[in-house]
């Protein structure tokens, strides 16, 4: 464990130290803003995974983190960095709301819950205009009036509390409760492992990331709308990145959303590809459920075994 | 009040292509177990189907928009059994692999075959919904009192997706596949001691289960407009109906769509901002039956 | 003391009772081995007690206070183990991690330091020493079941289910079971098994209940039920041998 976590330190002080090589490039540190929070996003997804779960509703914690902070900062004049607390609070509780009802039974249902649950936050978006500004959208003004430098470092910070996330689950207990249930519930029940209790924890810390994320994003950007928010493409993101660089770890997600993200911003300006991208992210995710299970590390510690 | 009698025949028509929805739905869900996140988009490939037959037909064969009923008529089955053989390719080569694997890796692979064909249409065709100028779709029927006006498109998507979905019930009950389908549902490894070959099995029922969702996409173009991006509506419907009527009860799934398809139809008449609400009714839905009865609505266990 | 009581349990399967008003209790440091037919119903009797099935009718009681209501996880907690018939051990962890996964939840150890060590332990007890590094995957038949036992011990229980833990070894193995069994037993664990090898039931059994149907028809130590006319006729019924049996009058081994 000491040696994943000075890896880690040294990767901080790396990320920390990036915005010195961007220099001032706005659009590059638009990026770099933005793969920090992507990354947190993918590590809570697949903390969720890890207990045998399919959650398509990240993009939808994400999305309401977004207009929690942008709601707060309108009817409360909360500030941006308030607005991140309360959304928190805000996703830990719907996550754990849904969990209870839906994580006693198969996953199948989680599943299906998730994703209706996305629908539906899109839609009361779309269909409240008084409240939350309808199909138009909702604005604030900039973090740190625009300076990405500042804001960098809000998205390394909301990084840092994903990384202790997915860091705290694989060298804690939890590590021995999620691997348990997510092999054989029955008999991780029958060796006292609390179930519902696990998946349900553990669904909840990983909205509460997610939600983390989105709070950023508000006022990141300064404005979203339903469409934006809730769009389908950031739950495929949230579980494309770790499954291709490496689902049940901490670097996978962290190296699959930095190759793929990169990659998205090519894809995203270049015909014919521009407004079907996520067809890339479609094909990666069958691809590797049948061929590569494990992404990225998993092929890497094939090649070693079978080098060896 | 003028408004009911109209409101629930709405309700009651639109049902029909949601019960054949779902009733694929149910029966991969059923039969094989898997959930088919992308049932809804090959919904949409059927629809894309029939609106490409209908421009053949109505285009250079220049049979103008009168070909409409012709379109139902030849597309429903060509476009049923294009899916059907894809159903059982997609099914041969991706799926039966994954059955031994946990349910995760299984949705994962419904989820992003389902991301994958919905952006393969977005490139190769375009993100615009089709400029569907189906003059069919707004005829109205001529009803006597007047008390009710409603399309032919509306009825005739009824009518058909019923006797689909009665068709289909047949062929559980009294066919040998049927038979071997409902057995499987029922108890796979039962099944297995008597001697069905399973493997089959899922084949024929994936592959129906796609066919039923082309058709029911074939009709879909004379009653909304469509796009590459009404597969993830079409399948949330198709799941709290399936969710409704309970996992594995495949001839509850008509009582649930007529059910919602009236429900849904009455919310948004009646209640203020029912327009909202419809939409979150199916995950109020899904939500509700899943904390109160999680086996569904159906005859108890 | 009445450590474990069931009492007047009923499960149905789509109209059929799998278990039909099933009643027993077992004593502290008294063996029960429960035997009978194929199909009579006593995994899913294991099932009920364990709580991973949830009873039609009837309550089970553990150290007097009722556990009928209480899940499969609080059980264990309270000192309720059991082992599968058909071993499942996580894939993903290996030997040692199997055995801390019963230490850390079912067990109550305070760290992940102080289970590695109890689950080591354990994994000496039961034979696995050597192999506690490995992934599960390399592991053979009888040393599943090891791991199945450590596992089940790591969960500190007063009664142990033991679900046909003789199945699928040669008798030499068997042998080393029976002394392994006699070592728990030795610990303080009273142990309840399911077994169909009639020497292990009578070398290791204080009674011994006899299921069929669902049902309990005889009950009593191993030379009187393996008298009853009942019980031979349950047997014979079903074509199934009585594995091993030996005539009562045969001095114990």
């Amino acid at each position: 464990m000491r040696r994943a976590l000075a890896g880690w330190a040294a990767f901080l002080v790396v990320a920390a130290l990036v915005p010195l090589a961007i220099g001032g490039d706005r659009y590059l540190m638009l990026l770099a803003n933005v793969m920090l929070m992507f990354m947190a996003l993918a590590l809570s997804w697949d903390v969720v995974a890890r207990t045998g779960q399919l959650s398509l509703a990240h993009g939808a914690f994400f999305g309401l983190g977004a207009y929690t902070v942008a709601l707060g900062h309108r009817y409360a004049a909360l500030h941006p960095l308030l607005g991140l607390l309360l959304a928190a609070v805000v996703g830990t509780a719907v996550a754990a709301g849904l969990g209870v009802v839906t994580l006693r039974l198969r996953g199948i249902y989680f599943a299906i819950a998730t994703l209706a649950f996305a629908e539906v936050l899109r839609t009361v978006a779309f269909q409240l205009p008084d409240i939350t500004g309808g199909p138009v959208g909702i604005s604030m003004p900039p973090l740190f009036d625009g300076d990405r430098l500042l804001s960098y470092y809000v998205a390394g910070a909301i990084f840092v509390v994903a990384l202790a996330l997915s860091l705290g689950v694989r060298y804690t207990r939890a590590h021995y409760a999620v691997t348990a249930v997510r092999t054989n519930e029955t008999v991780a029940a029958a060796m006292g492992v609390p179930v519902v209790r696990t998946k349900v924890l553990t669904f909840a810390a990983s909205a509460l990331v997610a939600t983390l994320a989105g709070a950023f994003y508000m006022p990141f950007i300064t404005h979203t709308d339903p469409q934006d928010a809730f769009e389908v493409s950031r739950s495929v993101a949230a579980l494309v990145f770790p499954i291709f660089g490496g689902i049940y770890t901490t670097i996978g997600p962290v190296i699959g959303t930095i190759v793929l993200r990169s990659f998205e911003e090519y894809l995203r300006v270049t015909p014919p590809w521009k407004e079907g991208y996520q067809v890339v992210y479609g094909a990666v995710i069958v691809l590797a459920v049948l061929f590569m299970p494990r992404g990225l590390l998993g092929l890497t510690q094939r090649v070693r075994a079978w080098r060896s | 009040m003028e408004a009911l009698p109209q409101t629930l025949l709405f309700g009651i028509l639109r049902s029909g292509l949601y019960a054949l929805t779902a009733l694929g739905l149910a029966i991969s869900l059923g039969v094989i177990g898997i959930v088919n996140f992308a049932h809804g988009e090959f919904v949409m490939l059927g629809a894309y189907l029939g609106f490409w037959l209908y421009l053949t037909l109505s285009g250079p064969l220049g049979l103008g928009p009168e070909v409409s009923p012709l379109v139902l008529a030849v597309g429903i089955p060509l476009s049923a059994l294009v899916l059907f053989i894809v159903g059982r390719g997609v099914f041969r080569f991706t799926l039966r692999p994954l059955l031994a694997r946990p349910e995760l890796d299984q949705m994962l692979l419904t989820f992003g075959m389902a991301i994958l064909i919905q952006n393969s249409v977005v490139i190769a065709l375009s993100p615009q919904a089709l400029d569907a100028n189906l003059g069919w779709r707004f005829e109205l029927i001529e009803m006597p009192g007047g008390v009710v006006s409603v399309t032919y498109a509306r009825v005739a998507a009824f009518v058909l997706s019923m006797a689909l979905v009665a068709g289909t019930y047949l062929l559980l009950a009294r066919t040998r596949i049927g038979k071997q389908m409902r057995a499987v549902a029922q108890n796979r490894l039962g099944a297995m001691v008597v001697g069905i070959h399973v493997d089959r099995v899922y084949e024929v029922a994936f592959g129906l289960s796609l066919a039923l969702a082309a058709g029911a996409g074939v009709m879909l173009i004379f009653s909304t407009q469509v796009s590459p991006f009404i597969g993830l509506a079409t399948i949330l419907k198709a799941f709290s109906i399936v969710v409704l009527a309970g996992l594995g009860n495949l001839f509850g799934v008509v009582w649930a769509s007529l059910l919602l398809g009236v429900a849904e139809q009455v919310i948004s008449q009646y209640v203020p901002n029912g327009a909202a609400l419809r939409d979150g009714l199916f995950f109020l839905i899904i939500f509700v039956v899943l904390l109160v009865r999680p086996g569904g609505l159906g005859r108890s266990r | 003391m009445a450590l474990l009581e069931a009492e007047g349990l009923v499960r149905r399967f789509r109209g059929l009772a799998a278990v039909d008003g099933l009643s027993f209790t077992v004593e502290e440091g008294k063996t029960l081995a429960v035997i009978g037919p194929n199909g009579a119903g006593k995994t899913t009797a294991f099932n009920l007690i364990s709580g991973l099935l949830a009873p039609n009718a009837g309550r089970v009681a553990f150290r007097g206070s009722d556990v009928t209501r209480k899940r499969a996880h609080d059980r264990c907690r309270m000192g309720l183990g059991r082992t599968f018939q058909v071993v499942q051990p996580f894939a993903e962890l290996d030997v040692v991690g199997n055995v801390m996964v019963g230490a850390l939840f079912g067990g109550g150890a305070k760290s992940v330091d102080a289970a590695r060590r109890e689950a080591l332990r354990l994994c000496e007890l039961v034979g696995l020493g050597a192999k506690a590094a490995w992934p599960v995957g390399g592991l053979t038949v009888p040393d599943r079941k090891r791991l199945e036992l450590a596992r089940a011990l790591a969960t500190r229980p007063a009664v142990l289910m033991l679900d046909e833990v003789m199945e699928g070894l040669t008798p030499v193995e068997e042998r080393e079971a029976v002394a392994l069994l006699h070592r728990i037993r030795a610990e303080g664990v009273t142990l309840l098994l399911i077994e169909h090898v009639m020497s292990t039931v009578r070398d290791l059994s204080d009674r011994v209940i006899v299921m069929d149907y669902g049902k309990k028809i005889a009950e009593g130590t191993y030379a009187e039920i393996s008298r009853d006319p009942k019980v031979i006729a349950a047997y014979l019924g079903s074509e199934e041998p009585m594995r091993g049996a030996v005539p009562p009058s045969d001095p114990p081994a």
